[in-house]
């Protein structure tokens, strides 16, 4: 009997569930990575703590690249040692980079089509405390957009291990988000993650719930009606196969995520669900054309944007 | 690397090359004329330097728009016909109208002016066994990402990075001391921790020299400031802004324009 690879219903709560951080496991990946693959590099923009790289760079010290804060250099210096035939790995918050260098990725990287991760850290209004400034909701929209750039948004510490390691090993511009907080553990450790694929986490029938990124753990936690809950962390390329057949199963689909509606995943599934005919219900969870502000943590900036649990429970209840 | 001759058949070439890129111009109906004419030199010069091989070593145009300049002389080396040169920026060429890697020889796609140098310098730490050099604009150090690259270069002691600045004191709208004065530029790379030799880009012997000694600069990063003549050769363009971007030249004033660089 061959396996299935979609992990039984559970019935985790993100209040349950173990923490754990994510920008933790990028940094514990990229260092496990570091003894294996001795081509590959890492690029830093003074936020080599923030984003977890110390491990990486104490131990690999000639293939840690210093930039300080100056994301354009930073990312035109990784595609230069692309060129060199390197891995590389260039990590700051999103609103630096993709935020501040975009026109560099755009250009030096994927017109170049050099092989260049790009991890946005303290990604959405996950980023707390810290503000407008600094909680970026506009990456995924930017990434996206840019042709040879793949886009991906773990949900756990436990998948961002596992994404970590497969655009690793791909040759392309690849970009990853992440967040700062812990989060709950979510992910099946012995789930694989694929480039392209979406799994659905819970199935049911009445409602399809897509989204990416921690955010979507607060779907977990609704135990009434049947919710089909679907992590799409591979928002580019998007599966639209799987995505689709929940849909059609459904006939209801709610995406949440912490980003913009303009550009962000929702107007992806939405245009996919049109294009193929499919008549659904559809509400989309997301920042509606405002900027953050600071608040005591993000489950607080989630009900004061409309992203939050309760805002998920009021949409179930009215697309039913 | 590839032709390997005295400064007097440079010379020749030059003036041959000059010719290739007014054709083109003409014929493609659009160009970046000025500064194909006042780079072309430094690159002829890079390409036939005894202290360089670009079968090994690596040629980043930062200026993309310079591109006409650098595909006559990769068409030459390569030996692709002229009438291959003709169809630049017309659809599905693989000359298009900024720089790009579709061209063999082309290692870096640029066209957004400030880039090219960050990608030089990590191209130069991957490959510690070569050279990188990168020709970049004097307008174009209007780029903060220029002055990154600086520091950056400085920091990592990037001996094997070699950063020519063609200096023909024009940009799109005008003059770059009008656009925005660069100030003691060759005093500034200095303060940056970089070398740095001034020469008459239109002089194949300088150029040649400093090319050598840029080599020769193996601890600190090495910039060549070439002193040009925006739309060299031709009068009515030389140090005229309007001849950035030529569109539709006319009959008459190409064939004014060849008979000038014939002579």
């Amino acid at each position: 009997m061959p396996t299935t690879r979609v992990s039984k219903p559970k019935t985790i709560s993100p209040s349950e569930a173990k923490l754990a951080s994510i920008r933790q496991s990028f940094g514990d990946t990229l260092y496990e990575l570091g003894s294996i693959m001795p081509d590959l590099y890492v690029v830093s923009m003074d936020l080599r703590e923030s984003m977890r790289l110390s491990r990486f760079a104490n131990k690999f010290r000639s293939r840690f690249i210093e930039c300080g804060v100056a994301e354009n250099n930073a990312a035109g210096v990784a595609a230069g040692l692309a060129k060199a035939g390197k891995t590389v790995f260039i990590a700051s918050f999103a609103c630096f980079s993709p935020g501040l260098n975009w026109s560099t990725l755009r250009e030096s990287i994927c017109y170049n089509n050099a092989n260049v991760k790009i991890v946005g850290g303290y990604a959405g209004l996950m980023a707390g405390v810290l503000g407008a400034t600094h909680q970026m909701l506009e990456d995924v929209s930017l990434v996206r957009s840019l042709p040879n750039m793949e886009v991906f948004s773990p949900i756990d510490a436990v998948e961002t291990a596992k994404v970590v390691k497969a655009i690793a090993r791909t040759k392309t511009p690849a970009y990853l988000r992440i967040v700062a907080p812990e989060t709950p553990l979510v992910f099946p450790q012995k789930l694989a993650f694929t480039i392209g694929k979406s799994h659905v986490l819970q199935k049911g029938t009445s409602v399809t719930i897509l989204g990416h990124g921690p955010i979507l753990t607060s779907a977990f936690s609704i135990k009434k009606p049947s919710l089909e809950i679907v992590n799409c962390s591979s928002i580019k390329p998007l599966d639209e196969a799987t995505i689709l057949a929940s849909v059609k199963k459904t006939g209801r689909c709610i995406v949440i995520e912490d980003h913009q509606k303009n550009g962000g995943l929702g107007e992806a599934v939405a245009s996919s669900i049109l294009t193929s005919g499919l008549k659904c219900k559809f509400i989309h969870l997301a920042v509606n054309n405002q900027f953050g502000q600071s608040g005591k943590d993000y489950q607080q900036l989630f009900s004061h944007y409309h992203i939050g649990q309760k805002d998920l429970e009021t949409a179930i209840k009215k697309i039913l | 690397m590839f032709f390997r001759r005295s400064p007097h058949a440079l010379e020749k070439l030059s003036k041959e090359l000059r010719q290739v890129i007014l054709e083109t111009t003409y014929i493609a109906g659009a160009a970046h004329i000025g500064g194909a004419l006042s780079v072309l030199d430094t690159i002829i010069a890079l390409y036939n330097s005894p202290d360089l091989n670009f079968e090994k070593d690596h040629f980043i145009l930062s200026a993309g728009h310079l591109c006409l300049a650098h595909y006559a002389v990769l068409s030459k080396i390569h030996h692709i016909p002229e009438k291959t040169l003709h169809t630049f920026s017309q659809l599905g060429s693989i000359f298009q109208g900024h720089e790009s890697t579709e061209v063999p020889g082309v290692e870096f796609s640029s066209g957004s002016l400030g880039q090219g140098l960050s990608f030089a310098a990590g191209l130069a730490i991957g490959d510690k066994d070569s050279h990188v050099v990168c020709v970049t604009t004097d307008g174009e150090h209007n780029e903060g990402q220029i002055w990154e690259a600086l520091l950056f270069a400085n920091k990592y002691h990037l001996g094997n990075l070699i950063n020519v600045v063609d200096y023909n004191g024009i940009q799109i709208d005008g003059k770059t001391e009008d656009i925005m004065p660069l100030g003691e530029l060759a005093a500034k790379y200095l303060r940056f921790g970089w070398t740095v030799t001034t020469v008459d880009g239109h002089d194949f012997s300088a150029l040649l020299k400093a090319i050598k000694q840029a080599k020769n600069s193996t601890i600190y990063p090495a910039c060549i400031i070439a002193k040009t003549t925006f739309g060299k050769g031709i009068s009515y363009m030389e140090g005229n802004a309007d001849y950035h971007h030529t569109k539709n030249l006319s009959d008459d004033l190409y064939q004014q324009a060849l008979d000038e660089l014939k002579k």
